[in-house]
């Protein structure tokens, strides 16, 4: 009975203060001073304007910013001690910060926030990332209101982004959720959803927090859990996705998120995937214009040198993970000249399933299989980048969908080489 | 004739069925020890395989690289080696123990090294083993990382993570067995000097490219020239 | 249905106890009947109970409200017939209700058959069925229980010339059960009953089925045999059924019913109750947690029933002279509502109808080891009438509506079984249940959300419990556990505002939150916690660990 919680004394005591709530947002930071204070007043004014009647609280869960993070959330509150002019409010709106034990960790945060969920029963809950620059008030609303209405569990959202951005998404983790669990959730990983209580204290339930799945790749492992559990699912257009800086372009660290964390959840969840079979469509709520197409700059040969050098130097821990058909397959490619370079769907969808099978076999360290994975991701990437250089919004989708299909076709292989039979 | 020879050898005789009759029961008592042993030797094998097995012990030193090394040598796998191995140390440690008990002067002291000696052995299969577990995890991360985040001659990286650990590796066994650790500690400081020199002379003077634009792309991202500059494009 | 399979159900079983008779007529006659219980359920499903304790509908010439019993059989043609019967068992089970029926084997009616037959002459192969002696000397000494009409225990017969001994009534003669026909007789009886899918028996007068000169005559070690065999037979053949046993003795006397598990699965804690009510009074948490303190260890399969009230009077046997005396002086001042050894009255009469002490007892019996029993009409705060004789004060008719009859019927007032309860404060136009129903803030929309707060978790039913001692003797405080999941109960037993400090340093780290409103309140830390209990307040607490 020595766990320690994840909650501190000064947390629960502002919880206490709050009471209860109808809908809570839920912002997890860490030094986000230079965005936050915009998304936490756009918050506020969604909330204000779309649920005026409805006990809201905004809740942030912090890492140990050493910024004014902490100071900029709170000042977002409208209580009855300060009167300002312009904003009408009938309640007051608790904005409560706290910041969480443990080292900085996005899934530490969550947990924070489905536990405030819970203790303070609200019935729809929304996380908002602390760097959406774009966010916009009717997002509270796109979000919040299937749920709130109770006519769905979980809301993922579109976003219109360039159609060359978030290239992992769209090659390698939508497409294999969509494979495995047979729901066309196109945002697996979204900065930004919604839930409903029910759906919130099923995912506190959870195992995956004792593991590092847990920690690092929490947002795939909540919606796998909500697709396991049979929750219902729906997606809402939002707006433009922000740019990220520099720093969350780390492939490895994205690919240990989502990659890695997808792969984690195939474990338990064997029977589930192993056994179903066509995907299904989940309602999309307003639909918007999701792909743009500004002009855009790529190096795109530092991708296929990345490639190259990987399935060069990497060859002996390949070895360990991927069958020798596959690796001469790819050495073969490797050798072709830029312009003849292609990884094709059929191929990248057969590493990926064998990487996941040698996955679950932990035939090296697991870290070590999903870095591994990255330099060929990327030669994935340069193609996709090739072949879609000239094509509308419409042909990139309908790409997308050919390459679905394909994995869902070759589903079947993962669960032979899963138990053993190559 | 005969009698005599009988005559002369019916004492020699006698002496000698007499000596083998006091010898007998310290034969006896090695023999029991012996067998005894080999029972206990044999459930000290039995245990530990379990515990191995247990542990999923196997798993582990896949990971190490050593189950490779294993199948390359036609040896069964850890578990198993490592199960006979502590049989037959047990079984030697009682058979030592039964010679002893025959009362052969000279095979005493012998005997007793060989159980002082034991536990410094144990240790440094362990240190070994860890070793060159530590040494494939470590090169092959390397090897990882490089590859990952484009840096030249990834392969010479991973190599040379790995035998530094394996020589620092092989010089804790041999201090550990006292087998010639001076000589070793000396050869194992000299190796290592020579690699950090040559390291430092080569970065120093050779890769000075290569430390300025890491150092770059660490601390100062956005003095990229225009003509280089990629939009920025998340993967996620 | 619940599971077959789930052989503890009436761990988890909130009993609602009701006499047909009682409860609603169908055919307007006056008296309630099985057509008009079967039309009722749907109420008591509403309600949340879900086992139904039905007393005794058998046919009787109601000399004991129907507990002489004429024909073990049979319906008494007042409240229907056998199908009636059937089809309102279907529909209670349909409803996921399960239907315990009341089984009196120690006696029977005088105009039983088996009696007639076995008076009528020495030789008669029913003879031996009851206990006949010709002198009234036999089993010396031991207690009258129905000390207001009786005199002794033998009743002299003219018909046979001899005497028959009756614990009870003198038209309830005893059965006798040395007999080894008589026993196969009962269990047929029950047999009869089980076959037709009731869901188990409530045994009244069990205690005192077999004599034996030089004894009390209760609690005999043969009295056991008998019950452990029929136990026995009802495990084999039915199992999943329920024995509740009607013994009113001290606890240490109680734990024999239960045997090793082979006997009851179910008694009453006659102890307990009125000592309920003297904590109340008294303002001291110290009746209560000793009685428990002194209850003894049951075997796991077994469970207490706990009450308040029932069609009895409240039974002041099981307490000290001084403890009675108390107690006569506290809620019985008037002679008229003693009787025997009790009083005959009502829940809400006893508690001068005041919604937080009615509150308060219904909130222990609810979270107190055992399963609640809730008596018909008390989830309405239904009044007595001490000038009907006997105890038929608290046997009047259910109050549905504030028309005619109260609901219960369309018969002419004046032949009602019982007359109805007219003045102002307990009258069917002051407490009914249609009026309380449209309000959220009524008794018997609170007895509902208890019940659902209860029923929400199966800790009150199957978990262990802990008595907290705080220096403030006015909180009665405990906890309940079952595997990971850990309640604390707190009440305040007195008529004022109290503040309590309890030592819950083993639950540190625990968040409280409060069952009812589902809010949370502060976490449990090193110093003690300190809670504010208003009059007659109590608390049930889920200790969660986020």
């Amino acid at each position: 009975m020595s766990e320690e919680s994840i909650l501190t004394d000064e947390f629960l005591r502002q919880l206490i203060n709050v009471g209860e709530a109808d809908i809570l947002v839920g912002v997890p930071t860490y030094n986000n001073a230079a965005t936050i204070g915009h998304v936490v007043q756009t918050i506020r004014a969604g909330l204000l304007k779309y649920f005026p009647r409805e006990r809201a609280v905004i809740v942030n869960a912090d890492g140990g910013s050493r910024d004014q993070t902490r100071d900029l959330v709170r000042g977002a509150s409208i209580n009855d001690l300060q009167v300002s002019g312009d904003i009408h409010a009938l309640r007051t709106l608790h904005s409560i910060s706290s910041q969480y034990l443990g080292e900085p960790a996005t899934g530490t945060a969550l947990r924070t926030i489905l536990a405030s969920a819970e203790l303070l029963r609200a019935s729809a809950c929304a996380v908002v990332s602390p760097d959406s620059t774009t966010i916009e008030p009717d997002w509270i609303e796109r979000l919040l209101r299937p749920v709130y209405q109770g006519t769905y569990d979980f809301v993922t959202p579109l976003y219109r982004r360039h159609k060359f951005d978030g290239l992992l998404i769209r090659n390698l983790v939508y497409p294999m959720t969509r494979a495995f669990y047979c729901k066309r959730v196109k945002e697996p990983y979204a900065s930004e959803f919604a839930f409903s209580g029910q759906l919130g204290n099923h995912f506190l339930g959870q195992e995956i927090w004792t593991h590092e799945a847990g920690r690092t790749g929490t947002e795939i492992s909540l919606t796998i859990s909500a697709i396991t559990g049979g929750f219902r699912l729906a997606q809402t257009f939002l707006g433009a996705k922000p740019h990220l800086d520099a720093r969350s372009a780390d492939l490895v660290a994205a690919m240990r998120q989502t990659v890695g964390a997808l792969f984690w959840s195939l474990e338990p969840n064997f029977q589930l995937w192993s056994t179903h079979a066509d995907s299904q469509n989940i309602p999309t709520l307003s639909p918007g214009q999701e792909v743009t197409l500004e002009p855009l700059r790529i190096n795109r040969k530092r991708l296929l040198g990345m490639f190259h050098s990987g399935v060069a130097e990497l060859e002996p821990v390949l070895k360990q993970i991927l069958s020798p058909p596959i690796i001469s397959e790819l050495q073969r490619i490797a050798a072709l000249g830029e312009d003849e370079f292609s990884y094709g769907d059929e191929l990248w969808a057969r590493t990926v399933y064998e990487f996941a099978a040698s996955y679950h076999k932990s035939v090296i360290s697991r870290d070590h299989i999903v870095q591994a994975l990255a330099p060929l991701y990327r030669g994935r990437a340069f193609t996709f980048l090739v072949e879609n250089r000239e094509s509308s919004g419409e042909e990139i989708e309908q790409n997308v969908e050919n390459f679905c299909l394909t994995c869902e076709r070759l589903k079947p292989s993962l669960v032979e080489l899963w138990n053993g039979r190559k | 004739m005969r009698e005599m020879i009988v005559n002369e050898l019916s004492p020699a005789t006698q002496e000698l069925i007499r000596e083998f009759a006091r010898f007998l029961p310290r034969l006896l008592v090695m023999l029991i020890v012996v067998l005894v042993g080999w029972v206990i030797a044999y459930l000290v094998k039995w245990i530990l395989r379990s515990i191995l097995r247990l542990v999923k012990f196997d798993k582990l030193s896949e990971g190490a690289g050593a189950a490779q090394l294993l199948n390359k040598a036609a040896l069964p796998s850890s578990t198993e080696l490592v199960s006979r191995f502590a049989f037959w140390l047990a079984w030697l440690g009682f058979v030592l123990l039964g010679i002893s008990a025959l009362g052969i002067l000279g095979m005493q002291e012998y005997v007793t090294r060989f159980f002082v000696f034991l536990p410094r052995l144990i240790v440094a299969v362990f240190f070994l083993f860890f070793g060159l577990l530590a040494a494939s995890f470590f090169s092959r991360a390397a090897l990882l990382w490089a590859v990952n985040t484009d840096m030249p001659s990834p392969r010479l990286l991973s190599s040379s993570v790995r035998i530094l650990i394996t020589i620092f590796t092989a010089s804790a066994v041999f201090e550990e067995l006292g087998l010639a650790d001076s000589t070793m500690l000396l050869a194992f400081a000299i190796v290592m000097g020579a690699v950090m020199l040559g390291l430092a002379i080569a970065f120093g003077i050779g890769g000075q490219h290569l430390a300025r634009r890491f150092l770059e792309a660490r601390f100062a991202p956005e003095k990229k020239e225009a003509k280089d500059r990629e939009d920025e494009l998340s993967p996620l | 249905m619940a599971s077959i399979q789930d052989v503890l159900w009436y761990k988890d079983a909130i009993i609602y106890q009701v006499h047909v008779r009682t409860f609603f007529d169908t055919n307007g006659d006056g008296i309630g009947d099985f057509r008009g219980l079967a039309q009722k359920l749907d109420y008591l499903q509403e309600l949340g109970v879900n086992a139904l304790w039905l007393m005794p509908f058998f046919p009787s010439p109601l000399r004991d409200d129907g507990y002489d019993i004429a024909d073990y059989t049979s319906v008494h043609p007042n409240y229907g017939n056998l199908d009636d019967f059937n089809l309102f068992l279907q529909a209670a089970h349909e409803r996921g209700i399960r239907v315990i029926v009341e089984m009196v084997l120690n006696h029977t009616s005088d105009q039983h058959p088996w009696f007639q037959e076995s008076r009528s002459s020495p030789d008669n192969p029913r003879r031996d069925w009851y206990v006949w002696s010709d002198t009234d000397t036999k089993y010396k000494g031991v207690r009258i229980i129905f000390v207001d009409t009786e005199l002794s225990n033998w009743a002299w017969d003219p018909v046979s010339k001899a005497y028959y001994w009756h614990r009870f009534f003198s038209h309830q003669p005893d059965l006798n059960y040395d007999n080894p026909a008589v026993r196969e007789e009962m269990w047929k009886v029950m047999q009869f009953w089980l076959e037709l899918g009731v869901d188990g028996f409530r045994l009244d007068a069990v205690p005192y089925l077999v004599e034996r000169e030089g004894t009390s005559c209760e609690n005999l070690p043969e009295t056991h045999a008998v019950l452990k065999e029929l136990r026995g037979k009802l495990d084999k053949y039915f199992p999943g059924k329920m024995l509740l046993a009607e013994a009113n003795q001290w606890p240490a006397d109680l734990r024999a019913y239960f045997g090793d598990g082979d006997e009851f699965h179910m008694a009453f804690h006659f102890p307990l109750m009125p000592r309920m009510f003297m904590g109340l009074k008294l303002e001291d948490r110290k009746p209560i947690t000793e009685i428990l303190k002194q209850t003894p260890q049951i075997p796991s399969p077994c469970q207490w029933c706990l009450f308040l009230r029932n069609h009895d009077e409240l039974t002041l046997e099981m307490v000290t002279d001084m403890e009675r005396d108390y107690m006569y002086d506290q809620y019985a001042r008037d002679r008229h509502m003693r009787i025997n050894v009790g009083i005959r009255r009502r829940l809400a009469p006893l508690l001068d109808n005041d919604r937080r002490r009615i509150e308060l007892m219904n909130g222990m019996l609810m979270s107190l080891p055992g399963t609640p029993i809730i008596y018909y009409g008390d989830e309405i705060g239904m009044g007595d009438n001490i000038y009907l004789g006997d105890r038929n004060g608290v046997r009047t008719p259910m109050q549905w509506d504030g028309g005619w009859n109260g609901g219960f019927s369309a018969a002419d007032p004046e032949s009602l079984y019982s007359p109805l309860m007219l003045n102002p404060v307990y009258g069917y136009q002051a407490v009914n249940v249609q009026s309380q129903k449209r309000f959220d803030h009524s008794l018997l929309s609170w007895m509902k959300r208890i019940v659902k707060v209860r029923k929400s978790t199966p800790v009150f039913g199957r978990g262990s419990i802990d008595f907290l001692y705080p220096e403030n003797h006015r909180i009665l405080a405990y906890v309940r556990q079952l595997e990971k999941e850990t309640i604390l109960v707190v009440n305040n037993v007195s008529s004022t505002a109290q503040a309590v400090e309890l030592d819950l340093r083993r639950f540190k780290g625990n968040i409280l939150i409060e069952m009812f409103g589902r809010n949370i309140f502060p976490r449990v830390g090193d110093i003690p916690y300190l809670l504010t209990l208003g009059p007659y307040q109590f608390y049930w607490f889920r200790l969660r660990r986020i």
